[in-house]
């Protein structure tokens, strides 16, 4: 046994009082571990008095107020969640077309419009485990962005080809004006659904919002866009997912500095 | 708050569902249908004979919560302050900030209470709203002092001015960590929290509590024994 042990046994309580003999003579020869586990293992509570009537004005603040609430449920918000992106695509695409199906092999359909639907199930999950306080996050939700962003780039450059454009800025100013239209209008009905939650890290809800508006967008852009050149995907197409999640993350900022407490509707 | 509430907080063990035993802060006069429970001292558990004194026992009561039962709140209070009582202590300077802490996240928590799922664990839930509101509070605190009074000198962390012989409180001790470690080795430590609950309560993931964890076991143990040798033949 060494300190990583001690260590890993303290994650999970298991090293004060143990009977076991190697946990005993590794404390008995390191002092470190000795003095931490000793320090660790001090009574948690002084037995200080609880302040009784602050509990009591708690108390009675809660009764004055207390009804039986309707409790929000994992699965509707995710159903809401796939409904908006449906919608939000279905409304796009029907206003600009699907020019891109029938210039895209079906492979480099399938990854691209796949890769764009994976991020949004990921990040539609990290909104609904950001809302309801107390989820387990598999993915860290500040990875994530990076993450999707950096699986589509690479999706992109592996499937599709560099090919010179003549009027690369004017195609990639309209792809990027139309794919942020699209998902800004996504994050209206997205911003309604997120308040049924408990917004408690306003900056992270944000910028995962931005994230999925954005997903819209470019998924709106990957079903109409016939332009097959790696750069104008990468600047303009991602660009949609890149502007809407600053945009996202520095709202969340500037509200969170102005209003220091969002209010949850029960 | 009923008569039996009126007891000081006492800490006992509970067992979890997993078996593991854990921190605990319960009180000592349990009200119930007009009738008041007490613990009993057995083993040096505290045990309460007519109630599972379990963690489950907290989703029944916030399903009681959720739905509008008047005791509810008051239990909850009752069982759940004195540990976030703690880690406000541990967090903040004051007693008084930490009681102001208090107040705000049972409002906090009274709002969102719909947010909580039954069969999830109560803990991490409560304790993500508490995380987020010492952080508010601390933003709040930071914005008001900015404004009312200049600091000339920091002052000293105190885990460096304890005698080396004797072993420092909790809160000395941890006070020597940064924040994140801090937050983490408070939660395990205080809370009673597995290394899963206190990756559900603060938004992360369980490696990442356990790295956390693990660089701050590392620090404290240079906190505790700054220059002494390590006499350890195995040790890392």
């Amino acid at each position: 046994m060494n300190c990583n042990d001690v260590d890993k046994g303290l994650d999970i309580g298991a090293i004060a009082g143990s009977p076991d003999p190697e946990v005993r003579e590794h404390l008995n020869h390191c002092a470190r571990c000795r003095k931490l586990v000793a320090a660790l293992s001090q009574p948690a509570y002084e037995a200080s008095a609880s302040p009784v009537a602050l509990l009591e004005q708690i108390e009675s603040g809660l009764l004055s107020d207390l009804r039986p609430v309707r409790r929000t449920r994992k699965a509707y918000l995710l159903a809401a969640l796939a409904a908006i992106f449906l919608v939000g695509v279905t409304f796009g695409v029907s206003r600009i077309g699907a020019f891109a199906l029938a210039v895209m092999t079906p492979v480099q359909a399938g990854v691209m419009l796949g890769a764009v639907a994976t991020g949004a199930v990921l990040t539609a999950y990290s909104l609904v485990h950001l809302i309801l306080p107390g989820s387990l996050h598999r993915i860290p939700p500040a990875v994530l962005p990076f993450a999707i962003a950096l699986a589509f780039a690479t999706a992109t450059v592996v499937l599709f080809e560099f090919q010179p454009e003549l009027h690369f800025w004017a195609a990639a100013w309209w792809c990027i004006r139309t794919g942020t239209v699209f998902g800004a209008l996504a994050a209206v009905p997205l911003w309604l659904v997120l308040r049924r939650g408990a917004v408690l890290s306003l900056v992270m809800t944000c910028l995962a919002s931005g994230v999925f508006a954005g997903l819209v967008g470019m998924m709106v852009l990957e079903i109409h866009c016939p332009i097959l050149d790696v750069w104008h995907i990468l600047f303009a197409h991602l660009g949609v997912l890149l502007i809407l999640a600053t945009a996202g993350l520095a709202t969340g900022l500037a509200v969170e500095k102005f209003q220091p407490q969002m209010r949850a509707r029960p | 708050m009923p008569a039996a509430l009126r007891a000081n907080a006492v800490s006992c063990q509970a067992a979890t569902k997993t078996g593991v035993s854990r921190k605990y802060f319960g009180f000592r006069n349990f009200p119930s249908a007009g009738r008041e429970m007490h613990f009993q001292m057995e083993s040096g558990l505290l045990k309460c004979p007519d109630v599972d004194r379990s963690f489950t026992d907290l989703d029944t009561w916030m399903q009681r919560y959720q739905d509008g039962d008047p005791e509810a709140p008051g239990v909850l209070i009752a069982a759940i302050s004195p540990a976030l009582l703690r880690f406000f202590r541990s967090q903040v300077a004051s007693c008084h900030q930490a009681d102001d802490l208090l107040q705000d996240t049972w409002l906090r928590i009274h709002r969102v209470r719909h947010t909580y799922r039954l069969g999830e664990p109560v803990l991490p839930w409560i304790y993500a709203i508490a995380r987020r509101v010492r952080v508010d509070g601390y933003r709040r605190i930071s914005r008001i002092m900015m404004h009312e009074t200049t600091m000339d000198v920091l002052p000293e962390p105190p885990a460096q001015a304890e005698p080396r012989d004797t072993l420092p409180a909790f809160e000395t001790l941890v006070a020597g960590l940064p924040e994140a470690q801090r937050e983490v080795i408070t939660m395990l430590k205080v809370g009673g929290l597995s290394l899963e609950e206190v990756a559900r309560a603060t938004s992360s993931t369980v490696g990442a509590v356990k790295q956390r964890a693990h660089r701050a076991y590392e620090r404290m143990r240079k906190l505790l024994q700054p220059d002494g040798p390590d006499d350890a033949p195995g040790g890392v």
